[in-house]
């Protein structure tokens, strides 16, 4: 490929800066997680999020070096490589917390369905590219999008994911509203689904009803969710306006906050930096967000747009349920935070997507249509 | 083509501008909400939440399941649990915690009780966590906290369950003894059913089966008011009780053994020769395990670990020794096997024998005169085993008795197990960088020299003589039980090798341990029982090992802690063997004298009992 001068003209600085800064927060939140634990182990996380910092930063450039439309024309073969991943968890890994999620690498482990996201917005991309259409997508149509999205979804649902499931299912949402879905069937999918989740729901018998309940999110042990919502409500709460500090938020250093370095890690930094600084952070997200939106928008081919909204659905997605979680106006589903929580995947994950947005966004203007 | 391209593109932007703006109002309006809801809990609600943080009036309280128990095989319980008062303090809002410690002080001077203010208490104390101050208090101090509570803001009574271990010096050895879990053991530990403050098995059968005594922590969530005190409960999750163990000790055996050797530094084992069952597991000295309960004083510790004598070394399985004449049924078998001698073979003792420049003696002085195979193990002759030695060759040797199990791990289900020793070529060569002298093999044949034998390896090599030649991992542990007596595991006999030694071959040595215990001149007459005829075989394990020290040795003006060990394996009924008995004495002079009627007084209270079920049906 012909280095093209556009290219760097077009790179987006702005984007870069967002991300990083919401990353760079963190890690300081990281640190102060773990500041006043006793477990040396869990101590230095913030030190190993740095390291994973470094080797997703070179994941995002390889994510924007590369033309997007070259990486989707491989997305069904990384597509299959992800579901065999997905697969082999539950062959080769241990039930680590009584879910199946990671499969240990030497020294760090892999969380297959973190890369599953990224792997189904690149897959439904190249089947649009493939298959375009001037009227619409009917039901039919998209028979096969909804198996790509399907198989991932269920096995992730079995691991079990129930946040990771939801995710799949709203980028899966997104792409397809865009890329066109007829607004009949669209009614017609709404409608059916709005019939029979009730009628299934009083169908069934208490009992079964709290089975479901536990099936969906089974980490967590009855006492347990409510204890972490109200420790995570009360943490948030007592930050008031200005917050109480840094490394000096009473709920988070007494470890009263469940996995305070992932899932939680909203409710540290609400506590410390209080009303003044979740509104700082929330306005990243939202620019970033908005800012993923209008990328979108401006790309100039489907395969760009329908990558660009699948990455700021998953953000979104991410974004609104984890704090929305934390928050307690939703129920309880493990999912991290993008760029804050501590995880390797994750992280990894993230900054590979941003990285095709940087793609989308600076071959704009280079592309031919 | 581009042209229809472009028109397309056209005709689609105003849907697509459309279905744009319909995305950014729906996650408008989603991030709106978590923005409300922000306002809501952080402006508006900020100062009653900030209040509830400060008293930290949501609080998550552990509770602690009572671990298992353990029972011995006739389902008579060995350990429980009993109740602990445990004083706590939590410094929630009171700013002065001197002067609340100061006053629990005076209060508990006037009640003639003591209270140590730990000085470190403020470095322990993270601001809003409960300490404890005090573990496994009298009624006493329960009363005078509870009688004064108004004046004690944030100190409370707390009840635990702890460990109660019946007749404790005599089975710590085997059940150990639990303590508070440490900042290592919390790293180290992988499954996360481990917290901060639980108790966990430190030693013996607490540690070994800790995984299944220590059940499932629950936990209680409540609100509390100021002084630190439940107003109500938010929530519960009950407890697990933990798993119990029925252990395959027998107490009256484990009574009989352990009276006769309190007092004794040494171990006695006895086992099931059938499936390798433990029925009695002696260490003496011994200690209280009811010591390390809420956690062991200084001074006990101190004791303990200064002792000379080593109590907290359970020498049934750690204690490594000579296994001096007992050896000599592994150099008889090697040498049968290898086809070296016949059982009628003579060979001539005049009490002394020759390697080189050196003079090896036997025991008795003036020699046994002309031997067979059959005389030789009655009455144990030294010169008799130093031919056989030299046919055979040190490897040879330590072959055999590693089928025997010695040199490494039986495998018994208690930790810190050590493996013994038995010596060859290449191992001295590689451990000590010297090759192998002819006259080293001359003492290993009698089990002298590098050898080196734990009770336990003694007593399942006997054992294994005894039924014909399976050698069984021996196991302490008979079955586990849920808390509401389901059966959960059962633990029945593992093989763990076969003696290569032929039936004609292990007929001739069993009757030679018969001869030894019922012939005249046997070594091992004291063990002579009118009703049953039992087998066995003395030993005595010279501490100073050099055969020119005898005469010093014999004089008896050598200090205590050079005197021989004296050592003790038997097994019986003759015809039908049931169990094997090992008996070590540290320091106690000769097998026969010394270690020989320990022995007898367990094989009489086993054969008086009313009932023997741990015996065993012998199938012939």
């Amino acid at each position: 490929m012909k280095f093209d001068r556009r290219l760097v003209m077009n790179f987006d600085w702005v984007l870069l800066f967002l991300v990083l800064s919401v990353s760079i927060i963190g890690i300081l939140n990281i640190y102060s997680s773990g500041f006043s634990l006793t477990e040396p182990r869990l101590k230095v996380l913030y030190i190993k999020q740095l390291q994973w910092m470094g080797v997703s930063l070179c994941f995002m450039a390889l994510a924007f070096c590369i033309d997007y439309r070259i990486i989707v024309r491989q997305a069904y073969l990384i597509y299959v490589v992800s579901l065999f991943l997905l697969i082999l968890v539950f062959m080769i890994s241990d039930a680590t917390r009584g879910s199946q999620r990671w499969i240990a690498l030497g020294g760090f482990s892999l969380q297959p369905s973190e890369l599953m996201k990224v792997t189904v917005i690149l897959a439904l991309a190249k089947y649009f590219d493939d298959h375009k259409t001037e009227h619409g997508y009917s039901l039919k149509d998209l028979s096969v999008p909804s198996l790509i999205v399907f198989l991932p979804f269920l096995l992730v649902l079995k691991q079990p994911d129930l946040g990771t499931g939801i995710i799949l299912i709203i980028l899966f949402l997104g792409i397809i509203f865009i890329a066109g879905i007829k607004w009949k069937s669209m009614a017609i999918a709404a409608g059916c689904g709005l019939i029979l989740v009730p009628i299934g729901w009083y169908l069934l018998k208490d009992y079964q009803k709290e089975r479901i309940m536990t099936f969906l999110d089974p980490e967590q042990d009855p006492l347990g969710s409510g204890y972490h919502i109200i420790q995570s409500i009360i943490a948030i709460g007592s930050g008031g306006v200005w917050g109480k500090g840094f490394l000096k938020g009473t709920q988070t250093q007494l470890k009263f906050l469940p996995e305070q370095h992932t899932d939680f890690i909203f409710s540290v930094y609400a506590e410390e930096w209080g009303f003044v600084g979740t509104m700082l952070l929330m306005i990243v997200f939202i620019t970033l967000i908005l800012w993923g939106l209008k990328i979108a928008f401006q790309a100039k081919d489907m395969t760009g747009k329908l990558i660009s909204v699948g990455v700021t659905m998953m953000i979104f997605g991410q974004v609104f349920i984890n704090v929305g979680m934390v928050l307690g106006i939703l129920p309880v589903v493990g999912i991290p935070l993008p760029f804050m929580s501590y995880g390797g995947s994750s992280l990894v994950v993230f900054m590979f997507s941003i990285g095709l947005l940087l793609n989308v966004r600076m071959r704009r203007f280079v592309l031919q249509p | 083509m581009q042209e229809l391209h472009a028109r397309l593109s056209d005709q689609q932007s105003v849907e697509f501008k459309r279905r744009f703006m319909i995305f950014f109002i729906v996650i408008s309006l989603a991030l709106s909400l978590i923005i409300v809801r922000m306002v809501y809990l952080q402006i508006v609600k900020g100062d009653e939440y900030r209040q509830k943080s400060e008293n930290n009036s949501v609080r998550l309280r552990k509770l602690r399941p009572p671990r298992g128990l353990m029972m011995d095989a006739n389902r008579q319980v060995m350990v429980e649990n009993q109740p602990s008062f445990d004083i706590f303090f939590a410094p929630n809002r009171i700013k002065d915690i001197d002067s609340v410690m100061l006053k629990l002080s005076e209060l508990y001077a006037k009640g003639s009780s003591n209270f140590s203010n730990d000085l470190s208490l403020a470095d322990k104390a993270r601001p809003f966590a409960p300490v404890r101050l005090d573990r496994n208090v009298s009624r006493e101090k329960v009363a005078i906290v509870e009688t004064n509570v108004l004046d004690l803001p944030g100190v409370f009574v707390e009840v635990t369950p702890i460990r109660y271990y019946h007749n404790g010096p005599m089975i710590s050895h085997i059940v150990g003894y639990t303590g508070e879990i440490t900042e290592k053991e919390l790293e180290k530990d992988s499954s996360g059913h481990y917290s901060s403050g639980d108790m966990v098995g430190k030693y013996g059968m607490e540690r070994y089966l800790d995984a299944y005594f220590k059940g499932k922590n629950g936990a209680e969530q409540i609100e509390v008011n100021a002084f630190g005190r439940k107003v109500k409960g938010l929530g519960l999750i009950t407890p697990e009780s933990g798993y119990n163990a029925v252990l395959t000790i027998d107490s009256l055996l484990q009574k009989t053994a352990w009276n006769a050797m309190e007092g004794k530094t040494g171990a006695a084992l006895v086992m099931n020769v059938h499936d390798g069952s433990v029925l009695a597991l002696v260490s003496s000295p011994s200690f209280d395990a009811n010591l390390f309960n809420g956690g062991i004083s200084f001074a006990s510790w101190e004791k303990l670990s200064n002792d000379p004598f080593h109590p907290m070394e359970n020498r049934a399985i750690a204690g490594q020794y000579p296994p001096g004449s007992t050896y000599k049924l592994v150099i008889a078998a090697a040498a049968l096997q290898e086809g070296l001698i016949s059982p009628e073979k003579t060979i001539l003792c005049n009490g002394t024998y020759e390697v080189g420049n050196r003079v090896f003696r036997c025991w008795q002085k003036k020699g046994h005169g002309s031997v067979n195979l059959h005389r030789a193990i009655v009455e144990s002759c030294d010169v008799y085993f130093y031919n056989l030695g030299k046919m055979l060759g040190v490897d040879k040797i330590a072959w055999y008795a590693k089928q025997f199990g010695f040199g490494s791990v039986t495998g018994i289900d208690l930790p810190r197990e050590k493996s013994g020793l038995v010596p060859t070529k290449d191992w001295k060569l590689s451990r000590l960088g010297e090759s192998w002298q002819l006259g080293e093999t001359i003492s290993v044949a009698i089990g002298q020299g590098y050898n080196l034998v734990t009770p336990i390896q003694l007593v399942n090599a006997y054992a294994a003589l005894a039924n014909g030649g399976t050698l069984f991992r021996p196991h302490l542990i008979k079955s586990i039980e849920t808390a509401d007596g389901q059966k959960y595991q059962q633990f029945g006999p593992e093989i763990i090798n076969k003696l290569p030694v032929s039936k004609e071959n292990m007929i001739l040595l069993n009757y030679g341990l018969w001869g030894a215990v019922n012939e005249r001149g046997g070594t091992g007459y004291v063990l002579k029982r009118a009703e049953e005829d039992l087998c066995g075989k003395t030993g005595t394990a010279q501490v100073i090992g050099l055969p020119q020290d005898e005469n010093a040795r014999r004089a008896k003006k050598i200090a205590a802690e050079y005197r021989d060990h004296a050592l003790f394996v038997s097994f019986g009924p003759y015809k039908n063997p049931e169990i094997a008995v090992a008996v070590i004495m540290e320091n106690a002079g000769h097998g026969g004298s010394a270690a020989a009627p320990v022995a007898r007084k367990i094989f009489d209270a086993y054969f008086s009992r009313p009932t023997k079920k741990t015996g065993g049906n012998i199938s012939k």
